[in-house]
């Protein structure tokens, strides 16, 4: 059930990261966060919660990863894959350009697969 | 749910009362700077060395501006678009225009010069402000209104809160019957197969997939990753990782109703309900293809967070449709409260949730449609506007 609408993320003390579905391994922090932080994890599409630690800092509205996420595995947000992981990614650690690559619009690249 | 608008012979219904003056340029231009009330295109994209494709964009543009129902009438002068192109004939502009029952003028006289067009365009200008302002504003049903969304210099916040509260506006304004627009085609690459889902038919899926396609086959013919491009660095600044991730939070701001058709840049929707536009995402040429397709509201949800400080937001990139500025970002929010109209981050701090945040916006279009003036409206400075156009220049 998608319960988005009825959302709201109180943060307080608490720092919140916000995962858009279940199956993501993303989140996005609502805080800026610090090294060592506990993050709550909430989530857009179900009740749960749990707790992660922040092994980077993570400015607010940047993504945490919620587990480990192997080199090449893809990165899942908004239950969709929104690119590669370019090198393993810790839990807690800071998830951007520097270690995630999109699939599509690669000029750069001879082969291309398209996800339609 | 109701707003007070101005009755159009055509039906449609205005929520400003412009006198328009095309197709820019000089005559325009001094029509403008001495008559209140009337306004023009500034661009540079006249069709000279386009081809036939574009000229028609550019014409289809024109005509859309005169037909949008914030334009009470029309003047059509024939020196701008010089090159004799038969798309572009001034005849051609004010005849499709004149369809929708308004006043359309032709000012054109090869046998005078310049000064003298400007001359009678003046006096002309001055009778039709006056003859458009004794028009009143009459309650219409929301039905009668056409909303257009671009989502720009997205941050994080854009695709969990600020484009879900536009998105739910759209819901609650087509079940009522009105009309949505949304395009950015760029932006819906990584979730264009979402969107072919929610076609109303195969014809309009495959159309959205085509369009997707073919922006993508452009980008990768540059020999680029599309990274370097779009996202842009203020998106990657905001938080956004990648072009799938920018488009999947973009897609949030059509809501979830059936999508009806795909429209070119400028082109008209053939009847109510929720369309795309297959169009460029640039600030300057957006607005102006969603005011040709007859939207009398557009909206610029922004995110922000990569954006410096104390930047003034554009301001009259729609020209003859109030541009309302949103945003779901707190820190923003704070630094520019002078220039946005409407504020989100409040489901983000816990206050409000997004059905609540999104009836509140729903009211202030209404508000905005009924005459009040959006922060943007109230500077006098001219952006120049970008038609967007596809072919080589030659």
């Amino acid at each position: 059930m998608d319960r988005s609408d009825q959302l709201s993320f109180s943060s307080g003390e608490v720092k919140i990261g916000l995962a858009m579905k279940s199956v993501d391994n993303v989140a996005t922090v609502l805080n800026d966060v610090s090294c060592g932080d506990k993050i709550l994890i909430k989530f857009a599409d179900s009740t749960s919660v749990h707790t992660i630690v922040a092994k980077d800092n993570i400015p607010f509205g940047f993504k945490v990863a919620l587990r480990n996420i192997q080199k090449g595995e893809y990165v899942v947000k908004y239950g969709e894959v929104i690119g590669k992981a370019t090198e393993f990614i810790g839990e807690g650690h800071l998830v951007h350009i520097h270690n995630v690559e999109g699939l599509r619009g690669r000029g750069d690249l001879k082969m291309v697969g398209e996800k339609i | 749910m109701t707003f007070l608008g101005y009755e159009r012979p055509d039906s449609s219904v205005g929520v400003r009362n412009y006198v328009l003056i095309i197709p820019g340029g000089i005559i325009s231009d001094t029509i403008c700077n001495f008559v209140i009330g009337c306004k023009t295109i500034v661009t540079a994209d006249t069709g000279s060395g386009r081809s036939k494709r574009d000229r028609e964009t550019i014409a289809r543009t024109l005509i859309g501006l005169g037909m949008n129902p914030n334009v009470a009438s029309v003047i059509v002068h024939g020196r701008g678009l010089g090159s004799g192109y038969p798309e572009l004939n001034v005849n051609r502009l004010a005849d499709e225009i004149a369809k929708t029952g308004k006043r359309v003028e032709v000012l054109d006289d090869p046998n005078a010069s310049t000064l003298d067009l400007i001359g009678r365009g003046i006096n002309l200008a001055r009778e039709m402000v006056r003859e458009a302002s004794r028009l009143r504003r009459k309650e219409f049903d929301d039905s009668n209104l056409c909303i257009a969304v671009k989502c720009g210099l997205s941050d994080t916040t854009s695709g969990i809160v600020g484009n879900p509260v536009v998105g739910y506006v759209f819901d609650k304004l087509v079940s009522k019957g009105g009309t949505a627009l949304f395009g950015e085609t760029t932006e819906i690459i990584g979730a264009e197969h979402i969107l072919a889902r929610r076609a109303v038919n195969e014809e309009v899926a495959k159309a959205i997939l085509k369009a997707a396609r073919e922006t993508e086959e452009r980008a990768k013919a540059i020999g680029e990753d599309i990274r370097t491009i779009n996202p842009v660095p203020a998106n990657i600044a905001g938080g956004i990782t990648t072009l799938e991730e920018k488009s999947l939070g973009a897609i949030a701001k059509s809501g979830s109703m059936p999508i009806q058709g795909v429209l070119k840049y400028g082109e008209r929707p053939k009847g109510k309900g929720l369309y795309f536009v297959d169009c460029w995402m640039g600030t300057y040429s957006i607005f102006l293809g969603y005011a040709a397709s007859g939207a009398q509201i557009v909206l610029f949800q922004l995110g922000g967070g990569g954006m410096a400080g104390d930047t003034i937001l554009y301001s009259s990139c729609g020209f003859i449709v109030p541009l309302l500025w949103l945003t779901a970002n707190p820190k923003v929010y704070k630094r520019f409260s002078n220039n946005i109209d409407f504020y989100s981050g409040t489901v983000i701090e816990g206050k409000e949730t997004i059905q609540e945040a999104s009836e509140r916006l729903y009211s202030l279009i209404l508000d905005v449609a009924s005459g009040t003036m959006t922060k943007a409206e109230t500077l006098a400075h001219v952006d120049p506007n970008q038609i967007y156009l596809i072919d080589p220049m030659l």
